[in-house]
């Protein structure tokens, strides 16, 4: 484009239509005027020019669409031209000064980095709809106890569940372990039983093959089995023939009839094979055992509400039918998506604000950069503006050198987060669902965008303004050395500081929280000695060991196997570890009290073989523990935790007392009465930051036969050693093969490491908020040493006079340090003030401390001022240092 | 840009042509353009007056011309149209389409030692 054109362009700045008209105007009028001179009236030679002219009109309304077009086409041209240069010169300005570009693509890089693999992770788990049809849809459906929601028995879902209209498809869930031997390799894996419904439920055609249907799905049907696509590939190899082959799962052939597409993994058991449920008569008729997860699908139209509706009467209904089994019975429902992904949405967007407050942190210390260049280019702008480029102009310039730099460190952002994603998925603790799945997608790529955009305009904006208000008269008459008095007190600067300081004291006092509390959870006593204990679980096949006699005679033959291993000290076998999540739980009547379920105490049960509590060193701390003894037609026996005893029993001696459990009474309708012969330490069974619930010990000797059932005849053998716990496990393999030939030992893991595992994604979290809470201070640090830098480089002659003058290195240093101290203070009182609202966020992930721990808070405000003032120091003594000879010959 | 050789086209492409290498004897409004067509083709090439605007619009949205206001002889404000580089590469290319299609066109009507 031409000069003349742009000139014409800015001093044309009627419009098209007012340039036309006046154009055409302009012809006639010289037209008439020619005639006129030749002698015709006035008014005929109007007339007469007119005529000539044609039909003005038409050619009027042409040009004006063809002016249009070529204005359009000038703007665009003029944008493309200026936009190419702006880039051009940014480009240019970036290469000159490599300092401040490596600098700021670093900060920037890592920053935008690690939002960006935050995000894929909070994408990936809690943004990414389930991989089925309208997810939204799908409920789970509890039993509603006082305590809290909990499974529902087979009679309350045939009765209560499965007749709601509301629902176009229910499914009753039981997982368990099933032992796979199709080969010589015997291999427990997690399966579920489940009802027909199930397929409907979560809408999912199988890859290959076909799913069971409800005629399969009955006692005595055909023994069939769906695999997961995961089963499938690695036992498999992913081959198609396996379907209609025959697999030995728990020692009988079921036929393989599908297998589920790899999306479908995202359940909470990740279970990798489904069996019919096939519910027996007697089953059907049980109201009271709360042992089946399930799960619904909402009808066209229904809504959650009307669905739970029809769930509160037929629960009241049922309650009319089984007063003594289903007395309180009432249901609940909860979306399935906010069951699975639950508590890790608060933890990631948790995360995923800390990482936002890096990256604006981050951007707070570019935008300085950029302050500080632009005073020093404050004579190329002046030069700018005095050739007649605008504000805005200057400004877009300006915002053309942000972006280019937040594109480049974007570009190098994304590689880093890439490589961040599946450090993220390696490094997280297992269990977060559907994590292994966050990638870099077109979603974190638009994010990733968007934050690009949004931090260019963050750091460089403000710089920019400013930028455009240079006072071109003041800084060209000081010769354009733009480093001298003429700039004002830097206001923006340590604002800019003050803000960063805060945004590190959150992040850091959050972290702060997060430490303290896993210092509290490392000091809680877990009830239970875990060195040097070693626990594995066993699961007899039911086809192999049906008898409950068989079934405890063998268990108690694999107790004594162990016991003899050398480097046990003792063995002994449980139905529960402590920190293992799941086991039963039944409700616990004391006598004396009506024997009505409102009176019931629920309790974890505990199935114990001798010599237990020695073994997994918890402490029996009145009475006797449970002994060999302890036998079946010997006195019925059970040892309580201390919290079991104080709700039964208050605070009087529970020796001796009696309780009603687990089982009808010998003549089947009185209440079965076991007496109490010990109080153990209350464990923690979920994990230290979990309090413990009260539990009950029975002898494997006197449980009811049908609680193998419950157990589904699966115990932990629990070893005590001498020596390193995994040195036994060999032996102890060789030990029991010749007892339960066939029957692997699974989940072995010391208890050490079963406490460790509860605690993994605690540590997790506390070991990345540390992490960003560092990088913020960092950051922050570097930000600060850069202002107070900049001012003592700004004050040179300043101090080089006050020296001469005589001052000391201690006034000097005063005098630099005291311009750190206001920013400081206030960053910190601001981060203070900050920190008390955002550290709610955290209050779930808090163990023993408040959210607000004055500990913490003082100690992260003290360290960050201190860390602060020093950082302002390094520049002071160099201020203090200075020649005044040499600081004066600088200016 | 293609230079319009289709018949249809050849009076749009004259009237351009003929604006082109009147611009090329310097700055002209759009009336001074007219009067000087009306003088050099002593109307033996009738143009219609007011079909000359589209045609100076569309060599602008072209960039063959640029156009700026300026005052005219008699001080009133008027469009004053220059001709670009580009413009006089064009009238180039045109004239020495028209000298061959003219050539072509001369040998077939006036067959030679007539």
């Amino acid at each position: 484009m031409t000069f003349g054109r742009r000139l014409r362009s800015r001093i044309w700045r009627g419009s098209v239509e007012d340039e036309v008209d006046a154009e055409l105007g302009f012809h006639v009028e010289m037209r008439a005027r020619e005639l006129e001179a030749r002698g015709m009236s006035s008014a005929d030679a109007h007339e007469a020019a007119v005529r000539r002219f044609g039909n003005i009109e038409r050619v009027n309304a042409t040009c004006r669409s063809i002016g249009k077009q070529r204005d359009r086409g000038m703007r665009r041209t003029e944008f493309l031209t200026e936009l190419t240069q702006d880039l051009t010169f940014a480009a240019r300005q970036l290469v000159h000064h490599p300092g401040f570009t490596i600098v700021a693509l670093l900060t920037l890089s890592l920053g935008i980095g690690a939002t960006a693999a935050i995000f894929s992770a909070v994408q990936a788990v809690v943004l990414r709809p389930l991989p089925v049809p309208e997810p939204s849809r799908i409920l789970a459906v509890y039993t509603a106890f006082p305590q809290g929601r909990g499974s529902v028995s087979a009679g309350n879902f045939v009765d209560g569940i499965e007749p709601v209209s509301s629902f176009a498809a229910t499914t009753a869930i039981r997982y368990s372990s099933f032992n796979l031997a199709d080969t010589a390799q015997a291999e427990r894996i997690i399966g579920a039983q489940v009802t027909a419904g199930f397929f409907d439920v979560f809408g999912v055609v199988p890859a290959h093959g076909r799913v069971f249907t409800a005629g399969e799905d009955r006692p005595g049907g055909p023994k069939v089995v769906v695999l997961s696509h995961r089963l499938w590939n690695r036992r498999f190899g992913a081959n198609p023939s396996v379907l209609e082959t025959q697999v030995r799962l728990g020692g009988q052939p079921y036929e393989v009839i599908g297998v589920m597409p790899a999306t479908f993994d995202f359940t909470a058991q990740t279970e990798e094979l489904w069996v019919p449920m096939a519910f027996t008569p007697e089953r059907k008729a049980m109201h009271d055992e709360h042992q089946y997860q399930v799960y619904a699908r909402l009808a066209s139209g229904a809504t959650s509400e009307r669905a739970l509706a029809e769930l509160h009467r037929n629960a009241e209904s049922i309650r009319v039918r089984y007063p003594k089994e289903a007395a309180e019975l009432d249901f609940a429902v909860a979306k399935v998506m906010d069951e699975l992904v639950g508590d890790y949405r608060r933890r990631l967007f948790t995360l995923l604000g800390a990482v936002g407050l890096v990256m604006l942190i981050a951007c707070g210390n570019i935008a300085n950069l950029l302050l500080a260049r632009a005073t020093a280019r404050s004579g190329e702008l002046a030069i700018r503006v005095a050739l007649g480029a605008g504000r805005g102009r200057i400004i877009r310039q300006l915002l053309t050198e942000s972006l280019l730099l937040a594109t480049l460190a974007g570009a190098a952002g994304i590689a880093l987060a890439s490589w961040g994603v599946q450090a993220l998925t390696a490094a997280a603790p297992p269990g977060v669902p559907r994590l292994e799945q966050a990638s870099i997608n077109p979603l974190v790529l638009t994010f990733t965008a968007v934050i690009v955009i949004a931090s260019a305009i963050v750091f460089g904006l403000a710089p920019a303004v400013r930028a455009s208000r240079t006072d071109v008269q003041g800084v060209l008459k000081e010769g354009g050395r733009g480093m001298g008095a003429g700039v004002a007190k830097d206001r923006l600067r340590t604002a800019v500081i003050v803000g960063e300081l805060a945004l590190a004291l959150v992040l850091l006092i959050g972290a702060g929280l997060l430490i303290r509390s896993a210092m509290a959870l490392e000091r809680v006593s877990p009830g239970f000695d875990a060195s040097h204990v070693l626990a594995a679980r066993l699961s007899l096949p039911p086809t192999d060991y049906k008898a409950p006699e068989r079934v405890l005679q063998t268990f108690e033959q694999v107790a004594a196997a162990a016991s003899a291993v050398p480097g046990v000290r003792s063995a002994s076998l449980t139905s529960q570890v402590p920190m293992g999540p799941g086991g039963n739980g039944n409700g616990l009547i004391p006598e004396g009290k009506p024997f009505d379920i409102k009176n019931s105490i629920q309790s974890r049960l505990r199935i114990v073989t001798p010599g237990y509590f020695d073994t997994m060193g918890i402490s029996v701390v009145r009475g006797r523990a449970l002994n060999a003894e302890d036998r079946r037609g010997a006195l019925k026996v059970m040892v309580v935790s201390e919290s079991l005893a104080r709700a039964l029993f208050a605070d009087s001696d529970p020796i001796g007392r009696r309780v009603a459990c687990c089982e009808p009474g010998p003549d089947g309708k009185s209440p079965d009465y076991k007496t109490v012969v010990g109080v153990a330490a209350d464990t923690r069974w979920r994990g230290p930051a979990e309090p413990p619930s009260p539990e009950f010990y029975l002898p494997a000797a006197q449980i009811p036969a049908n609680a193998w059932d419950w157990i589904q005849r699966t115990l932990y053998v629990t070893v005590r050693t001498t020596g390193d716990p995994a040195t036994v496990i060999n032996p102890l393999r060789s030990a029991l093969a010749p007892i339960v030939p066939g029957v692997p030992l699974f989940d072995i893991r010391t208890m050490e490491q079963r406490i460790g595992a509860s605690l993994q994604t605690a540590r997790f979290n506390t070991l990345l908020l540390t992490i960003l809470g560092g990088l913020g201070v960092v950051l922050a640090i570097v930000g600060i040493y850069g202002v107070i830098a900049y001012f003592v480089t700004r004050r040179t002659r300043e101090i080089g006079v006050r020296i001469a003058l005589g001052a000391t290195r201690r006034d000097v240093i005063a005098l630099v340090v005291r311009q750190a101290v206001w920013p400081v203070g206030l960053g910190v009182a601001a981060g203070l003030i900050a920190s008390v609202m955002a550290t709610r966020l955290l209050r779930n992930q808090l163990f023993g401390i408040g959210p607000n721990d004055p500990m913490t808070f003082a100690g992260v405000a003290v360290a960050v001022t201190l860390v602060a003032l020093t950082a302002s120091f390094v520049p002071a003594l160099r201020a203090a240092g200075s020649d005044p000879t040499d600081a004066l010959r600088t200016q | 840009m293609a230079s319009r050789s289709d018949a249809s086209g050849m009076l749009h492409g004259t009237l351009d042509a003929l604006i082109l290498k009147t611009l090329t004897w310097g700055v002209r409004h759009g009336y001074g353009i007219a009067r000087w067509l009306e003088e050099a083709t002593g109307d033996a090439v009738p143009i219609e007056e007011g079909s000359l605007y589209p045609a100076l619009y569309r060599l602008e949205r072209r960039g063959l011309i640029e156009a700026e206001w300026g005052l005219s002889e008699l001080g009133r404000k008027a469009k004053f149209y220059r001709i670009t580089a580009k413009g006089r590469r064009q009238l180039a290319a045109d004239t020495e389409e028209w000298t061959r299609f003219s050539a072509a066109v001369s040998k077939v009507l006036i067959p030679s030692g007539a």
